[in-house]
């Protein structure tokens, strides 16, 4: 049985597929931890069921931290759920030292209290790795691109104990390396046969994980039938050899191993089941319709699944194109299953990822830009007709959705980010503006946390007034409405402010401004110490080809002597002088 | 001159000179022995004033210099203040600026006008005198503010020291004259006169005349021996008044505060908590964690186990090991912890003082922090003795 429930309250009406519900989990993940792991007490432990209204975010986490947030910071947030790469988190000496793990991943991040997905993948963004193979998914992690194989996910998954797991994917990545905008495939894609293979591979991981989660061994069973196979072939092989002096030795050793492997199967075959973990399913298909359309009802088949996750990162093409790509996934997919989408993040997308039957999503968008400086002065619903009024825009011209507070106009605005906007930030009037201007333009980190926490909550207070606006029969209405206000986002083609880059070169010129400036001082730390690595990994090539080519000189000149021994014993006496000088003058130059 | 404030000794060691008091301010009351945290540019490094308030910090540090660049003194007018300006009601101290000229510039020169150096923004020549310090001061609106000095280095020695020292104390004149809000912010005058303690004390002979609100020790942390330091500030200490505030500018290990506090010391800054926290260092009353460490990946305890701040509430060694100088969130936690423990130990200082069991207290501290007698740093065992506290002999009485 599933901890996880979702519940649809709400139909949106023939114009769109939106829905609104709640994705709820049942317990929290100490009081069902499966394993006898030590159990410490916590402030933040609660036994109370968490609940996710849908549509909806998983808060989007680097390193298992949602950017800039502190844990007093991030429950101000409106999300009940979120979202850890294992890319991000997992560490070099790991899955080998889980041995030590103590306790859920949930408890490890402080996120008892919240819904945890974990996917393999950053969620946020595109990033080309190595294709993956039969045994292995690439990842790129902090120290490179590293393998995952299928085994050590199933170890992270019984250590970590997430409460969601997103299912171990043959997720292809070929598209250009940009990360914003310009979405082109890197030659001509991955062929059909790719693509198959892709969902192919997909599917047997994913049974294997349903299984997995029951408590059947899978990869015992499965190293059993491979060493059945290769009995087999042994066992022809001897056969054809006549060895029988080696057949003997085998069949004792066959005769002693045996027991063991007998012992260790009903062990293996009994392992603890996932109790507290539901499994998303990665719906694949890459750019081929027909293979969207197979992994989406394919998957949809598969009973223990509890949702579903459309990655639009990895597709190619404009943004119509991908609409449509997913679209195809969507409309195959179970209505009665949550559906998670990655890569729709700006409202607009959001908008139109939800009227086609999305649930879920992930915050990347705030994060997104708050590194830029920028703040979120967009809403959506029904104060949306009137505002632009009462702010005195004039209708025709489009409302801005963010300001950038890089920009000086702000420098002396001693006013919040947003009018009654109940962020840390803006709220009582405490941070204006001005400060944040200040802040950003002081190299402050403080600038960062205030921003997230303004951007994150109006991304909350956009989310929570369009699933009001589902329930009132309004979304399709006020979607047109917020479109036709706000335009669409333009691409992100990781702009800089111009001050900031300013900042940054005067930082670089001065050094140290306060002598309180830690990353710099890192930074050119780091970059010495790599000068100086690199100084050494030259000189000590510079000596091996010295010695490389002294030897080589030594062993010519050796030559050389042994042939000149062997002439001189052949050539006429007064021939051996002048052959030994020029022998010394070569041996010079 | 005007005081706005009041300073009420509410317990004194009957061993050493230490004392704990309140210092009542202008934004509400201060705990003395007090530790004041540096948010140098109106931030203390990603803790938000909520955060800092909820460690019980009631006065906090700003920068006259970096608050006169950015966001500079006609805003500061426009929006009513540092304290406005950074949605900071309690306390603030702001420095006179001149000890950043001299510390980050090197082109400062200091003439008997002022300090003269080269503008970082522009380049062009700019003067800092003590009436433009006041009015900077004033415009900021701090609590406290410091009176502009003639700094010379600790290691300085001859006729300068000298010439610091009288410069010094014709500049607490001009800032008196300039200071326009002595009914609601407190100035402070530095002692200066280096190592030499004839200069001390002539210093602080023509200060207390001008019988300013508080004083502070200046022209020390500069790299100057320890054996040295003390002995400078035991001897201020003994010659100024006792009926107002000492404040040593710049000390923050926590073995110093505790030795400060024992020879009389009131109040303390430095920016070291925060940022070696920047550097994934975590203090704790067993030594320094560097969590960047490798050891630290596998280590599933808080920082410190009695600790009760929100890092060590919240995370483990193991998992401040994975962000601790790679996401601003380390740095933020690590901060915190640094900033929570430092306010504790002055805490714990001060309710030790007041219960008149100071003594045994620095014996608990100086064991728990170097573990062997033979560690024990020779100058504050020396500095303790001069106040009646042999670190050498047994455990303190208990």
């Amino acid at each position: 049985m599933s901890p996880l429930t979702f519940n649809i309250i709400r139909q949106s009406t023939q114009l769109s597929a939106a829905r609104r519900g709640t994705v709820a989990m049942a317990h929290s993940p100490d009081t069902n931890a499966t394993s006898g792991k030590k159990q410490i007490e916590t402030s933040l432990t609660s036994s109370t069921k968490r609940v996710m209204e849908t549509p909806g975010c998983f808060m989007y986490s680097v390193k298992g931290s949602v950017p800039h947030l502190t844990p007093d910071t991030l429950r101000l947030q409106g999300f009940g759920g979120v979202n850890v790469s294992i890319e991000h988190i997992l560490q070099d000496h790991q899955p080998a030292g889980f041995d030590k793990w103590p306790f859920s991943l949930s408890k490890f991040l402080n996120l008892q209290d919240l819904i945890l997905l974990c996917d393999i993948r950053d969620s946020s963004r595109y990033t080309k790795v190595p294709f993956n193979s039969d045994r292995h998914i690439s990842m790129k992690t902090r120290r490179g691109v590293r393998q995952l194989t299928f085994e050590e996910y199933l170890k992270v998954v019984r250590a970590y104990e997430p409460d969601i797991i997103a299912a171990y994917a043959d997720s292809i990545s070929d598209l250009d390396q940009s990360e914003h905008g310009n979405r082109q495939l890197i030659g001509p894609g991955a062929g059909f046969k790719r693509v198959c293979k892709s969902v192919d591979r997909s599917l047997k991981w994913l049974d294997q994980i349903l299984q997995e989660r029951q408590g059947i061994d899978t990869l015992a069973a499965q190293d059993e039938a491979a060493a059945e196979i290769k009995k087999k072939k042994k066992g022809k092989k001897d056969n054809n050899q006549e060895n029988g002096v080696d057949q003997l030795v085998q069949e004792t050793k066959k005769v002693h191993l045996d027991p063991v492997t007998t012992d260790k199967e009903p062990q293996a075959a009994t392992k603890k089941p996932w109790a507290g973990v539901s499994v998303f399913a990665h719906v694949l298909g890459a750019q081929i319709e027909q293979e969207r359309i197979r992994s989406a009802e394919e998957t949809a088949k598969r009973e223990g699944v509890d949702g579903f996750i459309v990655d639009t990162n990895t597709l190619p093409g404009s943004r119509d194109e991908i609409f449509k790509l997913m679209k195809t996934s969507l409309d195959h997919l179970p209505t009665d299953k949550p559906r998670l989408i990655y890569g729709m993040q700006t409202p607009e997308d959001v908008l139109r990822s939800i009227a086609l039957g999305a649930d879920l999503f992930d915050t990347s968008y705030p994060f997104h830009l708050t590194e830029d400086g920028k703040a979120s002065v967009y809403s959506f619903g029904s104060n949306n007709t009137t505002s632009p009024i009462t702010n005195g825009h004039d209708n025709s011209v489009k409302t801005h959705r963010w300001i950038n507070l890089w920009d000086d106009e702000h420098a002396d605005k001693f006013v919040p980010i947003l009018k009654g906007c109940g962020c840390y930030a803006c709220y009582g009037g405490r941070h204006t503006r001005a400060y944040i201007n200040h802040l950003l333009k002081s190299h402050e980190m403080l600038a960062t946390v205030l921003l997230m926490g303004h951007n994150m909550h109006q991304y909350s207070e956009f989310f929570s007034n369009v699933r009001q606006s589902i329930q009132d029969g309004t979304f399709e209405q006020h979607s047109a409405l917020f479109v036709e206000r706000f335009g669409t986002e333009p691409e992100r083609t990781g702009e800089i402010h111009a001050a900031q880059i300013v900042l940054e070169a005067a930082l670089a010129r001065r050094n140290r401004l306060d002598g309180d400036e830690s990353e710099e001082e890192i930074a050119a730390a780091a970059l010495a110490a790599e000068e100086k690595k690199k100084e050494k990994e030259r000189l000590r090539k510079e000596r091996r080809e010295n010695n490389k080519t002294k030897g080589l000189r030594n062993m010519m000149n050796k030559k050389e002597e042994r042939l000149a021994k062997e002439r001189k014993q052949e050539q006429p006496l007064h021939e051996q002088h002048q052959q030994h000088a020029g022998d010394e003058s070569s041996r010079q130059g | 001159m005007k005081s706005a404030l009041t300073w009420n000794v509410i317990a004194k060691c009957s061993t050493t000179k230490a004392r704990a008091a309140v210092l009542d301010l202008p934004h509400g009351s201060v705990n003395a022995p007090v530790f004041m945290p540096v948010g140098t540019q109106g931030t203390l490094k990603g803790i938000t004033p909520e955060q800092i308030e909820s460690l019980g910090c009631q006065i906090m540090l700003n920068n006259t210099y970096h608050l006169g660049l950015r966001p500079g003194q006609e805003l500061l007018d426009a929006c009513g203040g540092a304290h406005v300006f950074q949605g900071w009601n309690r306390n603030l101290l702001t420095d006179s600026g001149g000890f950043q000229m001299v510390s980050l510039l090197k082109l400062a020169e200091i003439t008997e006008q002022g300090v003269q150096f080269e503008s970082p923004h522009d380049g062009s020549l700019m003067l800092l005198t003590p009436e433009h310090s006041m009015s900077l001061q004033n415009s900021i609106g701090a609590d406290i503010m410091m009176q502009l000095d003639d700094v010379v280095s600790s290691l300085t020695t001859g006729p300068r020291v000298k010439e610091a020292m009288w410069r010094s104390i014709r500049w607490l004149d001009r800032c008196i004259k300039a200071h326009k809000k002595p009914e609601s912010q407190n100035l402070f005058a530095i002692i200066q006169g280096g190592l030499d303690p004839a200069l001390r004390k002539q210093c602080i002979e023509e200060m207390v005349k001008r019988d300013t609100p508080g004083y502070a020790i200046g022209g020390l942390s500069g790299g100057e021996e320890k054996d040295k330091f003390w002995r400078v500030v035991t001897q201020c200490t003994d010659l100024m008044p006792r009926e107002k505030p000492i404040y040593c500018m710049g000390v923050g290990y926590a073995e110093d505060l505790v030795v400060c506090v024992a020879l009389g010391v009131d109040m303390f800054d430095c920016v070291f908590p925060t940022r070696t926290a920047r550097f994934g260092n975590a203090l704790t009353a067993t030594g320094t964690l560097s969590l960047r460490q490798a050891k630290y990946k596998d280590d599933f305890r808080p920082i410190e186990e009695d600790c009760d701040c929100i890092t060590c509430k919240s995370y483990t060694r193991a998992y401040l090991y994975t962000v601790v100088t790679k996401e601003t969130v380390g740095c933020h936690l690590v901060s915190i912890h640094n900033t929570a423990y430092q306010l504790r130990l002055m805490r714990q200082i001060r309710e030790s003082i007041i219960e008149d069991r100071f003594p045994p207290f620095i014996h608990k501290f100086f064991k728990d922090l170097f573990v062997e007698k033979s560690a024990y740093p020779e100058w504050a065992v020396n500095a303790l003795q001069s106040v009646n506290v042999d670190l050498m002999k047994g455990d303190g009485p208990h």
